[in-house]
Order: structure tokens, then sequence, then C-alpha cells
């Protein structure tokens, strides 16, 4: 065991603490201006999230608790404490709707980057279910026939099955939405083309209709660790991953998400 | 559902990010320690000075019930002399003047290796803190003398809004708005003329630095850039696929030992 | 190539000039005589992508179809006026969409040359542009010739940089929203 697991398995900080709900804050924030900032849907941070949540509705029954309190007659007693109580509402207010500003553009974020590349997230998270998915493959002449654009959606995962990118709630929210959108289109227009041309995921003339973000996209980002190298991933013949350019602490750089996304998730970057 | 926003913070966004940073205030009036979604806040005691998250700064001032300590970087003497670096020395003509050091970064003169000690995650992963959530607005008992000053990431927001909203807690305030806006001008034609190494970031393993740029400038900028880069890219691909081509071909005849270098192409603005 | 990008199916069918290698029987409707057939030797402008689609056999090494020549568009003349002044010529008349096309050429024929052309154009270009943009006045006055000869990625590119000084004016205050 390295001594850095050591360490961190005694620093690890506690959840319940006011301490604890900073840290959660400023990951919270880092996180979503990662989502703003780069193409690809990030890993939903699902510990992360829950912890937030909880607090949010503690934040939530407090003012409640202290709003009631102030309109009571028997515990204001001088108009001093009512001031000093409005003061402290407004002030855990705006704590408040701040905390949920963040949450509410994370999602939203998110969902847009989902229904733009609807059928890449839907079969990437198929091809990661042990299931075989009933579409595409060998179909007979018959189902053929029958062949409408809700056919080339991939069946979501099992319950317990991993999902990431995606949480539970996006799985089942892009699931149906896709659904929605497949239909409306074989209402509205595709039913009147011939069965073999209804299909969403079609490949035909060398240019996929499944289409994912743009992963050589440029972000910025700031070198937190010593020194960090950005990565070429493997492709065009080439079978391993190369090194690049090095950054180092505090340097600020442009460069394409692929050579940095391993290095974000080891929190040795962020991005700006 | 829509989402109108474009990808990459904007600058809304970025002011909303700059509230978090820290501030040193002078309470006119007590108050509870408050335990808040962003973290615990100390109680106010006046006369003693406290450190809050600008907003929190910001709202209390306008009920004056606050003054706020302006930063020691928003002081016309700190502005001028980091105007001069931008537009004097040799070594910053085409790049920003060095920002606040990261906590255990060392400054380019000392040179020892950095001493990070990390922070843990609730998951266990490292974290190392960064602005908007360190220091870099707070007003500080002691300077070592030589340290230069320097401007912070979001020293345009932080400065905007205390020229705003709490001009009579600084000194000279117009002097102060003027340094500011001139600033921000020789900052924004650095960018602008950086386009000419913008291809050291098209290119899979390259990239360009901007160490040293503030975030409402990044947020001004970013669009453009990743526009420029993403071009470059566009129009280099078939050249970086022979390229690749070539490698793998190297690397199959074992020519290839895992440590080539881009070192050519790092670039700075 | 994206499926639902529109730039780029408007790329897909600029034209570029095609020599016939062999007689194809009734083909000639793709010169205007239906019915006929086309005789080898035949130098006819087609879309990008059935130029492409025609020609394929020739980067097999089969038989070939059709040879492709460089659009004029990316022709020696037109390298030679970039090399000498990459902010004097009208991209637009020589195609709308002038880098989406050349990415596609480039992907065709092997022009290393061009790829330092272009890129060096690009920047130069660029540059300009934020000049252009970051200027309240961007599109009036001296600006507007270089402005109308912005090819379609360029316009974009001028847009984006414009809406971000304006966004970044506004929250400063010295712009009004709208």
């Amino acid at each position: 065991m390295d001594i850095d697991d050591i360490l961190a398995a005694v620093d690890r900080p506690d959840a319940s603490t006011p301490e604890s709900a900073a840290l959660d804050h400023q990951l919270l924030t880092r996180f979503w201006v990662a989502e703003r900032g780069v193409s690809e849907l990030l890993p939903w941070p699902a510990a992360l999230m829950e912890r937030m949540m909880d607090r949010v509705r503690n934040q939530i029954t407090q003012i409640e608790d202290l709003a009631a309190s102030s309109t009571d007659p028997m515990s204001a007693s001088t108009t001093t404490n009512a001031a000093t109580t409005n003061l402290t509402l407004s002030i855990l207010q705006t704590d408040l709707s701040r905390t949920q500003y963040l949450i509410r553009s994370l999602l939203r974020q998110r969902l847009s980057k989902l229904t733009a590349h609807s059928m890449h997230y839907l079969l990437l998270i198929s091809r990661q279910s042990q299931q075989p998915h009933p579409s595409s493959q060998s179909q007979s002449q018959d189902s053929q026939h029958q062949q409408q654009p809700e056919d080339s959606i991939p069946a979501p995962p099992h319950p317990h099955e991993p999902t990431s990118p995606l949480s539970k709630e996006e799985v089942s929210f892009l699931h149906a939405h896709q659904t929605l959108l497949a239909g409306h289109y074989g209402a509205s227009f595709l039913g009147s083309f011939p069965p073999q041309l209804r299909r969403l995921d079609d490949n035909a003339g060398g240019v996929s209709m499944v289409q994912g973000p743009e992963e050589k996209e440029v972000v910025f980002v700031r070198c937190l660790g010593e020194e960090v190298r950005v990565v070429v991933p493997p492709g065009d013949g080439v079978e391993r991953e190369t090194l690049g350019t090095t950054m180092r602490m505090g340097d600020v750089w442009a460069v394409r998400w692929e050579g940095v996304r391993g290095a974000w998730g080891r929190g040795e970057v962020e991005v700006l | 559902m829509a989402f109108p926003l474009p990808r990459g913070i904007t600058p809304p966004e970025i002011s909303f990010l700059a509230e978090m940073e820290m501030v040193t205030i002078l309470p006119r009036q007590r108050l509870e320690g408050l335990e808040l979604l962003g973290g615990p806040v100390e109680p106010l005691l006046p006369p003693r000075r406290a450190s809050l998250p600008l907003w929190l700064a910001l709202l209390l001032k306008r009920q004056r019930r606050a003054n706020i300590l302006p930063p020691p970087w928003l002081h016309p003497e700190s502005l001028e002399l980091i105007l001069e670096i931008e537009t004097k020395d040799d070594d910053y003509q085409h790049v920003f003047s060095p920002p606040p050091p990261l906590p255990g970064q060392p400054t380019p003169r000392d040179r020892r290796p950095p001493t990070i000690r990390s922070q843990y995650t609730p998951s266990g992963e490292k974290y190392h803190p960064a602005p908007p959530f360190l220091p870099e607005n707070t007003t500080r008992d002691h300077i070592p003398p030589g340290e230069p000053p320097a401007l912070p990431f979001h020293w345009l927001e932080v400065g905007t809004m205390l020229l705003e909203a709490a001009s009579d807690d600084l000194v000279e305030p117009d002097q102060t708005r003027r340094l500011l806006k001139e600033l921000r001008e020789v900052r924004m034609a650095k960018i602008r003329s950086g386009v000419d190494v913008l291809d050291a970031a098209a290119m899979g393993g390259g990239g360009v630095a901007l160490t040293g740029v503030g975030a409402m400038e990044l947020g001004e900028g970013r669009r453009f850039i990743a526009g420029v880069v993403d071009g470059l890219r566009r129009i280099g691909a078939s050249k970086e696929q022979a390229r690749r081509e070539e490698m793998a071909e190297g690397m199959a005849n074992g020519g290839y030992d895992g440590t080539q270098d881009y070192e050519d192409d790092e670039m700075e603005f | 190539m994206s499926y639902y990008d529109i730039d780029a199916i408007l790329t897909d069918s600029q034209k570029l000039p095609c020599t016939f290698e062999l007689e194809v029987p009734g083909l000639g409707i793709l010169e205007g005589n239906p019915g006929e057939n086309i005789k080898a030797g035949t130098r006819i402008d087609l879309p990008l992508w059935l130029g492409e689609m025609l020609s394929i056999g020739a980067r097999l090494g089969t038989s070939r179809l059709v040879t492709l020549d460089l659009p004029s568009a990316l022709s020696e003349r037109v390298m030679n006026a970039l090399k000498a002044d990459p902010r004097t010529v009208e991209l637009r008349s020589l195609a709308p969409h002038f880098y989406s096309l050349s990415e596609r050429i480039l992907e065709l024929f092997e022009e290393e040359e061009m790829v330092e052309v272009l890129s060096n154009t690009f920047k130069k270009r660029s540059a300009a542009i934020a000049d252009h943009a970051h200027n309240p006045q961007g599109a009036l006055g001296q600006g507007a010739d270089f402005l109308r000869g912005l090819d379609e990625t360029e316009r974009q590119l001028f847009r984006v940089a414009h809406d971000s000084a304006k966004e970044t004016r506004i929250w400063a205050g010295e712009a009004k929203k709208k």
C-alpha cells in the first residue's frame, strides 16, 4: 500500500462536518465548470450528488424552521433579534439558491449533451451491459417489414448494470426521450419511407447516423499536479498511448480534451 | 429542453464563480457563525476582521453592515507595478505576468521542487485546491519583502465588483479603475496577437500555454481560440494522420522508444 | 463528415473537375445528354460526393472510372495569391465552404504544401477577424470588404469572437443587453 493511500484513508473527511461541506461545494463547483467546458458527458458523480442533495434538504428545513420561529410572537422577543434573524434568513436563502443554481445548470448542461448525442450514449451504455440487445443484428424478413424507427433504439441496461457516464435517472430520461422522438419521426415522415430506410443508426454510404461528441475539441486546463504530460490516445495504426508536451504546476494550457482526459480523472488538471 | 448557453462558462457564470473568492471584511455588527452549503462562516465580532466569500461580503456591504478591505493587489501601487511588467519587461512582451503561485508551487525565484500537501476527497482521491478557493483576495498581515504583486485568476471580476459596490472602501478608486482598464486592454491585445502560435495546440499531444490568463479574459477569448485551433486541426488532419501512420510503422520496426516528445511544439503566447 | 451537419452536406455538393477514363454507357445524363454514353476523356464538374465515389476504383488500383483534379478554388493560382497576401483574397467567391472543401480535398490528394499555405492563411485571416470583431463597428467601414470575403468557417469564427466580446462588454456594464 502506498503511503498516499494510507494518508488518504486517514485524511478522508467525515461527511457530516462543516469542513466537508466546504470541500463538497468546491468539488461540485469544479465539476460544474468542467461539465460546462468539455464536449462529452462526464461520469456522473453519484456519491457527491447524494451528499449535496442531503445538505440541500437540510438547509431547506433549517430555513423553514427559522422562518417559522421568526413569525412566532412568543420567540421573537426583541426587534434587534428579529432583524438579525432576517439577515440570517436572507444569507441562508442566497446560499441555497446559489447551490441550486449550480445543480440546475449542471443537470441542464448534461441533458443537452445527452439529447444532442442520444443514440451515441444509448449505444455506449448498452455495449457495457451483458445482455445481447435485440435490435440491429440479423432480423427476419418478417420483422424487416414491420421495421419502425423505434427498433433502432437499444434496450436500456438492467437495473443493476453499470450505466456510466449516465446516472440511472438520466438513462430512463434518455430512453424515454429517444423513444418519443423516434415515434414522432415515424409518424411524421419516416413511416412513409421504405422499411429499410427507417432506422436511426444507419451506416450506409460510409456516414454513420450515430454521432458522438468531438473528443479532439480544445479545452482550457490548469495543471494542479507537479508535472502532467499531454497524451495522444491510440489510433491511426498507433496501438498505444504516446506522450506529448509537458505542463507544470500552475500552468494554464489550451489542449485537446482527449489529451488530458486521463489527467482530469486523476485530479491532476482542472478544466477552466 | 433547450439549454441556451454555449460551451464553456460565460461572463455571468464567471462572475458567479468569482463571487466565491474569499475577501476580508471589517464587520459593523455581530452575527453568529453560520453553516452554509458553501462551508462554515466564522462569527462576526466587530472590530475583528473576518474572511467571507465575496457574495456574502457584498450582501453585508450593500446593507452597510460591513466594510470590505481591498485585497493587496487592488491598489494603484501594485497595479502600476504589474502594468509595468506587462508592458515593459522583455520577458513578458507576449505572455501574461506571472499569477500567484498555487499552494506548494515554487516561484520562479526559488528553485525547489513543489511541496504539495495533498488533501483528499471523501472518495479518497487527491484534491488540489485552486481559485476561487484560495486566499488570493484576502488581506495579509505580512507580505515577504521582494514578493512581486500578482493578478489573481479572478482579478477583473473581483476588481470590477468591488469598484461598483465598495468604491468607498478602496484606495483611489478612479485611479484603480483606470489601471484595471489599461491592464485589460494590454492583456487582451496579447491574446489577439497570440493567434500565430495556435497551431501548436492543433496537433495531437501539443498545446499552447496561457499561464497567467484571467478567468474573464479566458471567457472572452475561449470560443475564438477554440475555433481557430479547431479550424487548424481540420486543415492539418490529413497531415497529422500521415505522421501518425509513419510513427506506427516506426513502432512496428522497433524504432519508437515511448519517450518521443513534442517539446518543439511547445509555445507560449 | 457529420450526418446532421448542414455545412458538411453543402460541402459535399461542391463541384470538382473529373475526367472519365472509360466510356460509360448511359451516363450521358451527367453532361446533359440523357440516354447517351459518356466518352472516355470527357471532362466535367461533378459534385464532391459523386466524384469521390466514381474515383474509388482509381484509389484501389483497379480500373479507374474517373480521375479527379483539384477544384479551381484550390488551384495553384489561388495558392500563390494566398502566399502573397492571405487577407486580400475573397475566399467566399472561390467557395462558400472553402476550408471544409479543402479538408475533404486534402483527404483525397497528398498536398503537403497546401496544408502549410492554408494553415498560414487561416491564422493570418483569423487574427484580422479578431481585430474586426473586437471593434464595435467591426462590420462597417473599411472592414466590410474583408468580411464579405469570409468563407463559412470564418464567418462562424467572426460571430463567436463578436458575441464573446459583446457578452463581456455587457457584463462590464459597457454595453446594453440586446
